[in-house]
């Protein structure tokens, strides 16, 4: 309230340049972020012969970042085989005899043909890193 | 803290335009500074992973990813494919092809179809085994349309406490466009059935690669051939009238009018007549839902095995608010219009009601153009957030059936049937 009275008597013209001024204190403006945001890039048209042929191309791999840990590998190489490690980072933090059972079923119930060590490593990284208590991503 | 930082080179940028009248400025300014707060937290990125709590976002969290012939979508799974539509899509009726989220179960899914090689069969348990070309489908039999909507049977799944396994949908696993194509029935009366047959069965291009006879190895889904449903189905070559997008399902889909999207087979390529029912993984194992009311249980009943169960068939009622969706706040006293859809598998939606403080009153929406029974039907009610503060939209709809969302959730090991009332909360902020 001080400085209300300290400027009272400025010329009318700082008093334009300041209506100007109040306009511009009540926005923001040009405000962007410091860091990359995430961004796509778009495909282009392909181009397309008149035959009997409807080819879409191959569809995409977004291959997640694993925990680092013993049992990684053979993660990505029994479970990687039917379907892409996003089945496992899409996942909510699981209790580890969720994980256990999942294990079990793609076993028994799909037939994935993953020798028995393989499978008890495969659950220990997964209980390891991917339950409640210690995922981190 | 960091809002200070800013503030002060605003400060500057005011004492050098010479402050007089300063009191009206300086108000003005620290309002500035709070804007400043707010734009910070926006900045802040969606986490990777939702849980062990319930999903709170209305889609899943995944990245935007672009796959052939879609638009950008939300990516749950890269191989097989699984893309959730996001919410915004919803403000139309019909779902664009290009946004229609896309759920394949193994690994080998088609990237492409010679339509010179490729036939649609009739065949096992028919007087005559029959194979059509896509042009004999279009030419020999008349075009028949539905409006319907296609809805995974996990759609919302990251809803469920305690949370289970499978793809950690939001509320996008859905969408409604407009079919065309063959009448289910006409392609079985050309092909004759044999008496005493119990099940027709459909199989389409994917395949996966696990041992045969698993359910890793083919997706086989099966309806019984007494169910009234199949008068309704249509093998789909047209979605919104344009040809079907590869991943969902070109050259022709299953249409299966008010059943969950397990039966709507992609890419179709056999249909089979079963003598007896099919006892394959996806039908004897999969897909299944306790057989209670709203088929819901508890993982305590599942684990002691009391839990009988029957293949998921028809959608529950449900409503969505799509706008506003809360990425911005109302200005109080500023009418807005809240909208959205509606749908059920059990026949036309009668009643959607809106509520602005969580559910405890209600008053009714006005309903969209009826595109028939299994559409989605849009909704719209105007509302005006009077003071500032916190709202919570709550949304219900109620078919003609008689069944009305309920406000309890459902728990079941499969993810499946989740109807429970939408909520949203709004911000309205002082218009002054």
């Amino acid at each position: 309230m001080k400085k209300q009275r300290k400027f009272a008597l400025v010329p009318l013209g700082v008093m334009f340049a300041l209506a100007g001024g109040l306009v511009f204190a009540q926005v923001r403006s040009g405000s962007y972020s410091s860091t990359n945001a995430a961004s796509l890039g778009q495909g282009a048209a392909p181009a397309f012969a008149a035959d009997a042929n409807y080819d879409a191309g191959p569809y995409p791999s977004f291959t997640p970042e694993l925990a680092e840990g013993d049992g990684r590998q053979e993660v990505q190489s029994f479970c990687a085989t039917c379907h892409s490690t996003r089945y496992i980072t899409m996942q909510p933090p699981l209790p580890g005899a969720t994980w256990e059972a999942e294990v079990t079923k793609m076993m028994k119930t799909y037939g994935a043909p993953i020798p028995e060590a393989a499978s008890k490593k495969i659950t220990a990284y997964l209980q390891a890193h991917y339950v409640p208590e210690n995922r981190k991503e | 803290m960091k809002r200070m930082t800013h503030a002060i080179s605003r400060r500057s940028a005011l004492k050098f335009l010479g402050a007089a009248g300063g009191g009206l400025a300086l108000a003005s300014w620290t309002r500035r500074g709070r804007a400043l707060a707010g734009a910070q937290d926006r900045a802040k990125p969606l986490e990777t992973f939702t849980g062990p709590g319930a999903n709170p976002h209305w889609n899943s969290v995944g990245p935007y990813v672009t796959e052939p012939q879609k638009a950008p979508l939300i990516l749950l799974t890269d191989r097989p494919v699984q893309l959730e539509t996001p919410r915004h899509y919803f403000r139309t009726v019909f779902t664009p092809s290009e946004a229609f989220y896309v759920r394949w179960h193994l690994g080998e899914i088609p990237n492409a179809v010679d339509l010179g090689e490729w036939k649609l069969r009739v065949e096992d348990n028919v007087n005559k085994p029959l194979a059509f070309s896509l042009s004999e489908l279009m030419q020999k039999f008349k075009p028949a349309s539905v409006a319907a909507v296609n809805q995974c049977s996990g759609n919302s799944r990251s809803r469920l406490q305690p949370r289970v396994p499978g793809g950690q949908w939001g509320n996008g696993a859905m969408g409604n466009a407009m079919w065309t194509g063959v009448r289910l029935r006409e392609l079985l009366d050309a092909a004759g059935v044999k008496s005493g047959s119990a099940q027709v069965q459909f199989e389409g291009l994917d395949t996966g690669a696990g041992p045969k006879g698993m359910g890793s190895n083919r997706f086989l889904k099966s309806l019984d051939l007494a169910n009234a449903v199949l008068d309704e189905t249509i093998v789909a070559y047209l979605m919104n009238g344009e040809p079907l997008p590869m991943l969902n399902g070109f050259p022709v889909r299953l249409v299966v009018p008010g059943y969950f999207a397990t039966y709507w087979t992609k890419s179709l390529s056999w249909i089979r007549v079963l003598e007896t029912a099919d006892d394959n993984f996806w039908m004897k194992t999969a897909y299944r839902i306790p057989d209670t009311p709203r088929g819901t249980t508890t993982p305590e009943d599942m684990k002691a095995g009391k839990v009988k169960t029957v293949p998921i068939e028809r959608m529950p009622v449900r409503s969505f608010l799509v706008s506003p969706d809360g990425s911005s706040k109302i200005p109080a006293g500023l009418g807005v219009m809240l909208r959205g859809m509606t749908f059920s598998g059990y026949g036309k939606v009668v009643k959607v009601e809106i509520s602005d403080d969580g559910g405890s009153s209600w008053r009714a929406a006005e309903l969209g153009e009826d595109h028939g029974a299994y559409s989605f039907r849009s909704w719209q009610a105007a509302w005006t957030p009077k003071m500032a503060g916190k709202y919570v939209i709550a949304v219900r709809a109620t078919d003609e059936k008689g069944n009305v969302q309920p406000d309890e959730p459902v728990w079941n090991a499969g993810g499946y049937l989740w109807n429970k009332i939408e909520k949203q909360e709004l911000v309205a902020g002082k218009a002054n």
